[in-house]
C-alpha cells in the first residue's frame, strides 16, 4: 500500500486547494500533475472575483437564472472564503476586493439589472442599483454611454497566476507530494479503492487509493473515461489581453450586463480585458479537441472585445496592448460547475466545469469536507449526481 | 476581404534587409511583391539607412559596405515592388489561399493578404544580464552601430565595449570615425581563442584572410588611436547610480565611460516564424533558427525563410538564402522553370556555403560560453521589462518549472518585449532546451499596438 488516503488528479487550483484542505484535516494526500502546477485555465485566467450572477446566466432565459440564483448561496461563502485568504496565503496573492460594477448602457440592460439585483439581494447578496453618475464616481473615466449599474463592494480580483502555487507550497507544507509530468493513463477498482497508472518520464507506475478526486478542469471528462464515467463537461476557449503596466487607472472589477466584458486593473498594473470571447480550440490527430495545445485565437473575438472595453472605458484605447493569450476551461450542460461525489463509482469525486477561480477555494474547502465523509450539504446543487441519467449504463463496479 | 478573394499580393516580403532584397531581384518580373520593413528605408541593419533628408559624406566606406550597397541601390530601382517602410508586423495567419498580415504604422493597422510570404527579419543582439545592465547609457554594439549608422550619432561621449564578439571592433571603429570616443575594447576571452580557432579551421581561415586582416587592421587602427584593447577580461557589472558611470572587468579594473555597449552574438528574430507555427530549432548561442528545405520553403505551405531568421551567419549567406527563396518563390508560382532555377541556383548556392564555413568560423570564435551567469548576484535583473531577478529566478527553478511555468510564476517574459530580451538567458538557466516544452509560448500582437489603433482599423 501506498498509505495515501486520497490521490488528486489536478494540479490546479482546485486540486492544489482541496489537497491542502484535506491534509489540513490530517489525510494523507498527493497530487498527480500531467504538466506542471497551474498549467491549465487555473493559471490562465484573469483572475475576477465576481459574486454578482453572470451575465451568461441571465442570456438563457429565466429558467437558468432561476437554476443560478441558487449558486449565490456559494458566492456568500466565496466572499467570506477570500476575505481570510489573503492572511493565510501572504500577500503574493494579491487579492484586491475593492467593489465591483457590473455596468448597463440601454433602457433593456438596466431592467435586466434591476431583475438581478432584486434577485441577488432576496439571496442575501449585498449588491445595489448605483445610477451613471455614482458608477463614473466609483471609477472615473468610466463611459458616459453607462447608464446605470450594479454594485457589489466584495468584488475585485486577484493574481491567478500565484493563488495555485501558494496552495501547493501551503499544502506540501503539509506532506503533500505534488508529482509533476505524472499523467493518469489507467484507472481499475481495487478492493482497496481505485489503482491508477500513471505515465512519469521514468516509466510508467501504480498508485491505488481509496479515494480519488478529478479536479483536472478542461481534462477531466477524459479523465472520467478512465473510470468508465461520462462526466458532461465540454471544453471552452476563452480569450484574455492584457495592457502595457501603467498608473492607477480603474479601481474596481468592471464587468457588463449585456455584453462578454471582464475588465480590471491588476495590481502589477497591466489593465486585463476578457469576458468569455470564443477561441479556436485546434484539433489533435484523431480528429478531436486538443487540450494540450493552446486554442487560435480569433481576430474578430479579440476586436470585438477590445472594442466593448474601450467603448465602456474609452481610456483603454489609450494603451498599448502587449499579449493576448488563450486558455481553455470548460462548462457543463447546465452551465453550473460539477463538484461532489460520483454515484456511479463510490470513491470517486469530481470538481470542475468553470467559475473556479473565484468559487475554487470554496468548493476545496466544502468537497475535503465531503471526501472525508463529513456533513457537508451545501454543494449539493453542484452534485454529479443530477446527471446521474447519463452513467446509467456506466460506472466502476467489478472490484 | 474574406479569405476566398483573390490575396492582394503574390509574395509579402518582411525585412529589406539583404535575404529580402536578394529575394526581390531574383524574381522575374511579374508577381507583385510586398516588402514591409520597420526601418523608413530599406537596407536592414546592416545598412541602416539615414533619412532621405541627411546628406551623409562618406556613409560606410569600405569594400565590404560596396556590394552591399550595390545591392540596394538596384533593389531600390525594383518597379515591382511596393514598399511599406516604418511597418511593423503584428501577426500573420494562414488564410484561404495564402497569409493574412496584421501591419501597423504606428499611426493604424491595417491586413494585407498574400499568396507567400517570405520571414526575413534577420537577427538582433543577444541581451546579457550584469548588474547594472539596465542603467541609462548601457546598450547593445548593435544599438551603438544604429546610432552611428542612420543617424551619425555618438550615444554617449565615452563609450566602453565589452563582450566576446570581433563585431564589437567594428562597431568601436565605426563609432570612432563618427567622431565618438572608445573608452575601451574588452573581450572576454583570450587573444589566443582566436588564434586557436582560427587554426583549427584553416582553410576558412586562409580563404578569408583578407577579411580576417581586415578585423586586425581595425584593431590596430583603435590601438594606435589611443583605445585599449583588452583580451580576457570580461564584463562583471556596470556601475553608475542613475546611469552608466563605469564597465567593471573581471580583474575588478573599472573603465571610466558614460555609455557601454555590449556585443556578445546575436539572436535570430523568431517572434514571426513561432507565431506563424513554423518549425524553429535551437540556435546557437540561444534563440530559435527557423526550418527550412534547401529552397529555403519553411514548414507550412506559402511560408518560406532566409537570412538571420534561420541562424546567424552574415549579410553574404543572407543574401544568398535570399536569392534561393526568390528563385523557390518563381518556381512554385510557375513563372520559371525548375531546371533554370537551379541553374541559377548553383553559384549562389557555392556562394552561401563559403559565407557558411565563415560563420561558423566566426561562431566558434566568439562563443561567449555560458550565459548568464550561474554566480550573478541575486539582485540581477534578467527579465528588465517586469524587472524579475537571478533570485526570483532560482527560487521558480528550484520547484522545477519549465519556462512556461517559470514566466507564470515570476513574470519574467511578461512585458512589452514578449520574452526578446530574457527567454534565451532563462532556457540557459533551465539547463539548455533540450526539455519540453520549448520555450515561451509565442503571443498576439509580435510588436506592442495601441487598442485604439487595432480599432480603428479599416
Amino acid at each position: 500500500m501506498d498509505g495515501v488516503d486520497v490521490l488528486v488528479i489536478g494540479a490546479g487550483l482546485v486540486g492544489c486547494a482541496a489537497a491542502c484542505r484535506l491534509a489540513q484535516a490530517g489525510a494523507r494526500v498527493e497530487i498527480l500533475e500531467a504538466a506542471r502546477p497551474n498549467a491549465g485555465a487555473s493559471g490562465a485566467n484573469a483572475g475576477s472575483l465576481h459574486f454578482q450572477l453572470e451575465r451568461r446566466f441571465l442570456e438563457n432565459g429565466e429558467a437558468l437564472a432561476d437554476q443560478a440564483a441558487s449558486i449565490l448561496g456559494l458566492n456568500l461563502l466565496a466572499i467570506e472564503e477570500w476575505r481570510g485568504l489573503a492572511d493565510e496565503l501572504g500577500p503574493d496573492i494579491r487579492v484586491h476586493m475593492r467593489g465591483g460594477l457590473m455596468v448597463a448602457e440601454t433602457a433593456d440592460e438596466v431592467a435586466i439589472l434591476e431583475r438581478k439585483v432584486a434577485r441577488e439581494v432576496q439571496g442575501g447578496l449585498a449588491s445595489r442599483m448605483i445610477d451613471g453618475d455614482a458608477a463614473r464616481a466609483l471609477a472615473p473615466g468610466l463611459s458616459e454611454t453607462v447608464v446605470a449599474a450594479s454594485h457589489l463592494e466584495a468584488e475585485g480580483h486577484a493574481d491567478p497566476k500565484a493563488l495555485t502555487l501558494a496552495f501547493a507550497a501551503a499544502a506540501a507544507a503539509r506532506g503533500v507530494r505534488l508529482r509533476q509530468r505524472c499523467r493518469v493513463v489507467a484507472a481499475r477498482p481495487v478492493r482497496s479503492g481505485y489503482r491508477l497508472t500513471v505515465e512519469t518520464p521514468d516509466g510508467p507506475e501504480d498508485l491505488t487509493a481509496p479515494k480519488i478526486l478529478i479536479a483536472a478542469g478542461a481534462w477531466s471528462a477524459r479523465i472520467g473515461e478512465l473510470f468508465n464515467l461520462h462526466l458532461p463537461l465540454y471544453p471552452v476557449a476563452l480569450l484574455m489581453s492584457a495592457t502595457e503596466r501603467t498608473a492607477p487607472l480603474l479601481d474596481p472589477l468592471i464587468q457588463h450586463v449585456g455584453q462578454r466584458l471582464s475588465m480590471k486593473q491588476a495590481q502589477a498594473g497591466n489593465v486585463l480585458i476578457g469576458g468569455g470571447w470564443p477561441s479556436r480550440m485546434r484539433l489533435d490527430a484523431a480528429g478531436r479537441f486538443d487540450l494540450d495545445r493552446p486554442a487560435e485565437m480569433l481576430a474578430s473575438s479579440l476586436r470585438g472585445n477590445l472594442a466593448v472595453a474601450a467603448r465602456v472605458f474609452p481610456r483603454v484605447a489609450e494603451l498599448n496592448l502587449i499579449r493576448s493569450w488563450t486558455g481553455i476551461t470548460a462548462i457543463t450542460a447546465d452551465q453550473l460547475p460539477l463538484v461532489g461525489a460520483i454515484p456511479q463509482a463510490p470513491g470517486v469525486y469530481v470538481a470542475a466545469g468553470g467559475s473556479a477561480f473565484t468559487l475554487g477555494p470554496t468548493f476545496a474547502r466544502l468537497l475535503a469536507r465531503r471526501i472525508l465523509d463529513e456533513p457537508e450539504e451545501r454543494l449539493e446543487i453542484f452534485s454529479p449526481a443530477r446527471f446521474g441519467h447519463l452513467n446509467s449504463f456506466m460506472g466502476a463496479a467489478d472490484a | 476581404m474574406n479569405d476566398d478573394a483573390r490575396p492582394d499580393y503574390d509574395l509579402a516580403v518582411v525585412g529589406a534587409g539583404p535575404a529580402g532584397q536578394a529575394a526581390c531581384l531574383a524574381l522575374p518580373d511579374g508577381p507583385r511583391i510586398v516588402v514591409i520593413d520597420e526601418q523608413l528605408r530599406p537596407g536592414g541593419q546592416i545598412l541602416r539607412q539615414p533619412p532621405r533628408a541627411f546628406s551623409v559624406r562618406g556613409w560606410l566606406e569600405g569594400a565590404e559596405y560596396r556590394r552591399l550597397k550595390a545591392r540596394l541601390a538596384a533593389f531600390e530601382s525594383l518597379e515591382s515592388v511596393e514598399w511599406l517602410g516604418g511597418c511593423s508586423v503584428l501577426g500573420a495567419r494562414e488564410a484561404g489561399e495564402g497569409w493574412r498580415l496584421a501591419l501597423s504604422d504606428g499611426g493604424g493597422v491595417r491586413e494585407v493578404t498574400a499568396r507567400r510570404i517570405l520571414i526575413a527579419t534577420g537577427c538582433y543582439d543577444m541581451a546579457v544580464p550584469l548588474p547594472g545592465w539596465t542603467l541609462p547609457g548601457a546598450m547593445s554594439a548593435g544599438g551603438v552601430q544604429a546610432f552611428v549608422k542612420s543617424q551619425m550619432l555618438a550615444p554617449g561621449h565615452r563609450i566602453a565595449f565589452a563582450g566576446s564578439h570581433p563585431l564589437q571592433l567594428l562597431a568601436a571603429d565605426q563609432l570612432r570615425k563618427a567622431g565618438g570616443t572608445v573608452a575601451a575594447v574588452a573581450f572576454s576571452q583570450p587573444f589566443r581563442r582566436f588564434v586557436l580557432k582560427a587554426l583549427g579551421r584553416p582553410w576558412t581561415a586562409l580563404t578569408n584572410l583578407p577579411r580576417l586582416m581586415s578585423v586586425l587592421l581595425m584593431g590596430w587602427r583603435l590601438r594606435a588611436a589611443g583605445v585599449p584593447i583588452h583580451f580576457g577580461r570580461a564584463p562583471t557589472a556596470v556601475e553608475g547610480r542613475d546611469r552608466v558611470q563605469g564597465l567593471r572587468l573581471e580583474d575588478g579594473a573599472v573603465v571610466a565611460c558614460d555609455a557601454a555597449a555590449f556585443c556578445f552574438g546575436f539572436l535570430p528574430q523568431s517572434d514571426l516564424p513561432r507565431a506563424m507555427g513554423l518549425a524553429v530549432r535551437p540556435a546557437r548561442p540561444g534563440g530559435w533558427k527557423a526550418c527550412h528545405d534547401a529552397w529555403m520553403r519553411a514548414s507550412r505551405p506559402g511560408a518560406y525563410v532566409a537570412g538571420e531568421t534561420t541562424g546567424v551567419k552574415g549579410a553574404d549567406a543572407a543574401a544568398a538564402e535570399g536569392a534561393l527563396a526568390g528563385l523557390a518563390v518563381a518556381v512554385d508560382m510557375g513563372v520559371l522553370p525548375l531546371r533554370e532555377a537551379v541553374r541559377r541556383a548553383a553559384p549562389v548556392r557555392r556562394a552561401r556555403a563559403r559565407a557558411l564555413r565563415f560563420a561558423a568560423l566566426l561562431e566558434a570564435v566568439a562563443d561567449p560560453g555560458p550565459l548568464p551567469d550561474r554566480d550573478l548576484p541575486a539582485d540581477t535583473i534578467v527579465c528588465r521589462c517586469e524587472d524579475v531577478t537571478m533570485g526570483d529566478l532560482r527560487a521558480a527553478l528550484a520547484i522545477g518549472a519549465d519556462a512556461g511555468g517559470v514566466k507564470l510564476a515570476t513574470r519574467c517574459g511578461m512585458g512589452v518585449c514578449q520574452g526578446r530580451n530574457c527567454e534565451h538567458g532563462l532556457l540557459a538557466l533551465l539547463g539548455g532546451v533540450s526539455t519540453e516544452p520549448h520555450g515561451f509560448t509565442p503571443r498576439f500582437p509580435a510588436r506592442p499596438i495601441r487598442i485604439g489603433d487595432l480599432l480603428a482599423e479599416d
